[in-house]
């Protein structure tokens, strides 16, 4: 911990939530304590017990990210809303760029494009950090072809074929790899340490990545989902948010069955999220963490020096 | 078999392509997918640099490496000599190879020294190691904070630059941390 990096840490926050006042969004403070968290395969909630007055017990989990939240309002007619607050992940490694408790920001607008929430993401890290290069738009069919050689049009949904890249560019291939995880060996191996010192969108990701964002609509074999990478570090991960129910229903069941083949905990689908996403629109919203961005504004190499009692100081 | 949590630096993987080294390796959780090793591994028949990522559930095959105890001699233009204490075989390890830990060496100092079929392969440095600070300006401009205390900066034997408390003056012997390069301690 150090005293300038935490006041780095102030100065960015205030920052930042002058950029979206500035803008007409309104910050919606919304819970940390839920009942149904997120079911993301590769999250995992800290869960807990709420306790009425007469004794009645309800199992409660800390969120991982307010993003069901955040679409029951934009479903109740608000249309620009950012939360700003600490989300928690369990079972994260504590190397530098993680913390269980993180602060996060996301924000919703109704009605915009992918191109256009890259465009305010753009706008307000500048905001915060001011001499950043322009940033690059690249498609992850493009990243792969420019750093690893890769065409992904053709092994899109066609495991053997990824399977084969993959021995191709030595990596190892199980029978209990999933095409995912197939396609993480090359990115994580050639694409993503090598994007540089120029900050980067990352977009339109295989649909089998697509989480909570839509098709699109010029090729269904990807989804409209964009992450942002700066100085290495990934900062952000947005989607044009998908607001058709049978496909979201078809998608959590997905994930719920892959969270038990991989020996992990499931809990119901949350059914108050699904009665309001018929209601919420077209919409576009991004989760970023802040942390990161104070570290790369302060220039400290590890998540830790920001906060003020490190992780590894708490447990 | 073994798990990838035996991945670290000096470990040796086998694999259709032959055997190899590990030179760096870091665990990552995209979030968005699966737990991964990232590692950058040598091939030691061919010398050929390349990253390759696990998951972190998959096994892999590791091989035995000796870890012998070696004198460290001198640096040349090969590189860094290295000479077994108990056989007086002198071996050398590439700059390339030894990589940032290189700094640390002195003439003369013991060294665990990891290898495979008499090569060596790695370097196995003490945790923490003394040096004395060979220049050390007064506490006046330069300083930082940290922690909530003063650092300075100064230079200790072999060049190497490290923040300090401001008490450390020059000709004191300091313990530094040779994983992440601070200071730890007075010696």
């Amino acid at each position: 911990m150090k005293k300038e990096f935490i006041e780095t840490r102030s100065r960015v926050v205030k920052q930042v939530r002058r950029f979206f006042d500035e803008r007409g969004y309104l910050e919606v403070q919304t819970p940390r304590l839920v009942g149904l968290p997120g079911q993301e395969p590769y999250l995992e909630p800290m869960w807990s017990e709420v306790k009425e007055a007469d004794g009645k017990v309800h199992r409660g989990a800390l969120i991982t990210s307010p993003e069901y939240a955040m679409k029951r309002l934009l479903a109740s007619d608000f249309d620009k809303i950012y939360d700003l607050g600490p989300c928690f992940r369990n079972g994260e490694p504590w190397d530098g760029t993680h913390d269980v408790e993180f602060m996060m920001l996301e924000w919703y607008r109704k009605g915009i494009s992918i191109h256009e929430l890259m465009d305010e993401t753009e706008e307000m890290t500048r905001s915060v950090l001011k001499d950043l290069p322009k940033f690059r738009r690249l498609t992850v069919e493009e990243a792969m072809r420019e750093y690893a050689g890769v065409e992904l049009g053709g092994l899109l949904g066609d495991r053997e074929a990824i399977a084969n890249a993959c021995r191709k560019h030595h990596q190892t291939v199980n029978e209990t790899d999933t095409w995912d995880d197939l396609f993480f060996k090359i990115f994580l191996s050639e694409v993503e340490p090598k994007l540089g010192e120029v900050p980067t969108f990352l977009w339109r990701y295989p649909v089998s990545m697509a989480a909570l964002a839509q098709k699109d609509s010029d090729d269904s074999r990807y989804a409209l989902r964009v992450e942002l990478y700066v100085g290495s570090l990934e900062l952000a991960n947005g989607f044009v948010e998908l607001a058709e129910p049978v496909e979201q229903r078809a998608r959590f069941k997905e994930e719920q069955e892959l969270r038990r083949s991989l020996g992990k905990d499931v809990w119901p689908i949350d059914e108050r999220f699904m009665s309001a996403l018929p209601s919420m629109g077209q919409a576009a919203g991004i989760a970023f963490g802040v942390d990161r961005l104070a570290m790369l504004v302060a220039g400290a190499e590890s998540i830790s020096d920001l906060m003020p009692i490190p992780v590894q100081e708490r447990f | 078999m073994a798990s990838t949590s035996e991945i670290k630096k000096g470990v040796v993987i086998q694999d259709p392509q032959g055997l190899w080294v590990v030179n760096e390796f870091q665990h990552i959780n995209p979030g968005k997918g699966a737990a991964f090793v990232r590692t950058r591994i040598k091939n030691l028949q061919t010398g050929k640099t390349l990253e390759t990522t696990f998951k972190t559930s998959e096994t892999i095959t590791l091989v035995d490496v000796e870890h012998r105890r070696m004198q460290y001699l001198f640096h040349d233009a090969t590189g860094f000599t290295f000479m077994d204490k108990d056989t007086y075989d002198q071996v050398a390890m590439s700059d390339a190879d030894v990589g940032t830990d290189g700094k640390y060496l002195r003439d003369g100092m013991d060294i665990n020294v990891t290898t495979y079929e008499g090569q060596p392969i790695a370097l196995e440095l003490p945790r923490k190691m003394t040096f004395k600070v060979t220049e050390s300006m007064d506490a006046t401009g330069g300083n930082t904070v940290s922690g909530g205390n003063m650092t300075k900066e100064v230079t200790v034997e072999g060049g190497i630059k490290v923040h300090v408390p401001l008490f450390i003056k020059q000709g004191e012997d300091i313990i530094i941390n040779t994983e992440n390069g601070e200071y730890v301690e007075r010696a």
